[in-house]
């Protein structure tokens, strides 16, 4: 039960930023994305590098709730394609990772391909930087979550390593092009 | 000779070119920066050398686009941005399918992923790399032509440790098809734009057209060829495009012999180090299938009138870009005339 809800609250939490232009849900979505990936690797890795994935989502978010377009900016008009993105990306990751595939861990795999997919999705279609950091650290996380696909049990170099770029990339201050 | 991997080898072929290239920047080029980014992409380099897994490999990729990124560049922050994490991306996912069990046609999709991912990484993936008239800036050639091939031979050499030999051989020929899509692409580019900026990055795309096709060919041969291209790469054609950027902006011309022999390095003419790679991808691609190595001589011959263009487009190099014009020419000779000891070092 456990870890398909961490599956629902990672997708849920990639569906914030797919879905929202400010900080407030930018910073929830991460925070999302952090406790559901960790409650979806509680099981079966050690509660350390699980948690690492909560640590890394939680500062990420606290961070990003200091910086970027202040409130929720939830569904600005013109997100229809975006609402569509968050349901085919849920259906797709749920048809891949409970029926084509087998074995243990479906919630994972559910997870980590929703969260690379919707965030990924995110980063190519936006051009707001604190929105896109956002899509690039939860990519970090669901990265360093897939690690755990190999032996059941996420790597503690990915889980941490992840983590940490997870939190940095909120406080990455960046340079925009000078133009005449 | 030390025993070091093919990312050992083009590491050290990197820092040598990064040295080169801070010594002889151009007034145009801060070399300020130009250190920051080299060491980030250095330091980022080493990691994905030594990496024991894919995953670790992905996650410097989008640290090391991060902070590239983050550095200032002629585009938006977020559209910078885009080759790197698209590349993360499809790595990623390509390693979750490369894992799960299920059907075959899993591993499929895996290897598409690997190759969309690499070509993303080290920027020969259609549409994302947007080419500026204005100049091959160092944000773009510095993925093209420094931090790609260490991000290449890291993925390629994890790549088979997973991947079933049938999906094996459809990443062969992935790498293939796009090996020759770019060689093409990029010495017809190279060739027919208006814009010697340009026409450096096409001869870029076309490098990695011969590095493509050399790593696909799953013959010794063909990953042998594929080092020297991607050596020559490294401490040849990047230097070189920093040197060449100073008189881009004066749109000089010159035929003199100095500029006609880096268009016969830049063609792979012997005695350099890219005739030998050429030699080897030809043999290679001979042993494998005789029409690939048909259409790859067809795609060498193309390469002569953009080389010739690109040698001349350097024009007068003066003072410590003559000095170093020369020794890259001179390397580059050596390691044409006796790869061994590069080779030995990289295992091949």
């Amino acid at each position: 039960l456990l870890e398909a809800g961490g599956a629902v609250l990672a997708w849920l939490g990639a569906s914030l930023i797919v879905l929202a232009d400010g900080r407030r849900g930018l910073a929830l979505g991460l925070l999302g994305v952090g406790l559901g990936l960790a409650a979806v690797l509680w099981p079966t890795s050690p509660a350390l590098e699980a948690g690492a994935l909560a640590v890394g989502g939680a500062v990420a978010a606290a961070k990003r709730l200091r910086n970027g377009t202040p409130g929720w900016v939830l569904m600005p008009p013109g997100s229809t394609p975006r609402l569509v993105l968050c349901i085919a990306a849920a259906l797709l990751a749920l048809w891949l990772g409970a029926v084509v595939t087998s074995g243990s861990g479906a919630s994972l795999r559910i997870a980590v391909l929703a969260v690379i997919g919707m965030t990924g999705v995110r980063v190519i279609g936006d051009r707001q930087p604190d929105v896109v950091l956002s899509g690039v650290a939860g990519l970090a996380l669901a990265a360093a979550a897939a690690s755990s696909l190999a032996s059941g049990q996420v790597e503690p170099a990915m889980a941490f390593g992840g983590a940490l770029l997870a939190a940095t990339t909120s406080f990455v201050r960046w340079r925009e092009p000078q133009r005449a | 000779v030390p025993d070091l991997t093919p990312g050992g080898v083009l590491l050290a072929a990197a820092v040598a070119s990064l040295v080169l290239a801070v010594a002889i920047a151009p007034a145009s080029v801060a070399r300020r920066d130009l250190v920051w980014r080299g060491g980030v992409a250095l330091v980022a380099m080493a990691v994905m050398a030594v990496a024991d897994s894919l995953d670790i490999v992905i996650l410097v990729l989008l640290a090391v686009g991060v902070a590239q990124t983050a550095l200032s560049g002629p585009r938006d922050f977020a559209v910078r941005l885009r080759a790197p994490v698209v590349a993360a991306g499809l790595l990623a996912l390509a390693l979750v399918f490369g894992r799960v069990q299920g059907p075959e046609l899993l591993s499929r999709f895996s290897a598409v992923g690997l190759v969309g991912g690499l070509a993303a990484g080290v920027g020969v993936l259609p549409y994302i790399h947007a080419l500026d008239k204005d100049g091959a800036s160092e944000p773009d050639a510095i993925w093209i032509g420094f931090i790609g091939p260490v991000l290449a031979s890291a993925v390629l050499l994890r790549a088979r440790a997973f991947l079933p030999p049938d999906a094996g051989a459809d990443f062969g020929a992935m790498l293939i098809g796009l090996g020759v899509l770019n060689l093409l692409w990029g010495t017809l580019g190279a060739w027919w734009t208006a814009h010697d900026s340009v026409a450096w990055h096409y001869s870029f795309m076309a490098d990695w057209g011969l590095a493509l096709c050399g790593f696909g060919l799953f013959v010794a041969d063909g990953q042998t060829a594929a080092l020297l291209v991607l050596f020559a790469l490294v401490l040849g054609r990047f230097p070189l495009l920093l040197i060449a950027r100073a008189p881009l902006a004066e749109a000089g011309r010159v035929d003199r012999p100095l500029n006609l022999l880096v268009a016969a390095m830049l063609a792979g003419s012997a005695p350099f180090a890219g005739f030998a790679a050429r030699i080897l991808l030809l043999r290679g691609a001979a042993e494998t299938y005789l029409p690939l190595a048909v259409v790859l001589a067809v795609g060498l011959l193309l390469w002569l009138p953009p080389s010739l263009r690109l040698g001349r487009s350097l024009s007068r190099p003066r003072g410590r870009q003559a000095v170093a014009l020369a020794l890259l020419l001179a390397l580059n000779a050596a390691v044409g005339l006796y790869p061994l000891p590069i080779l030995s070092a990289a295992g091949s």
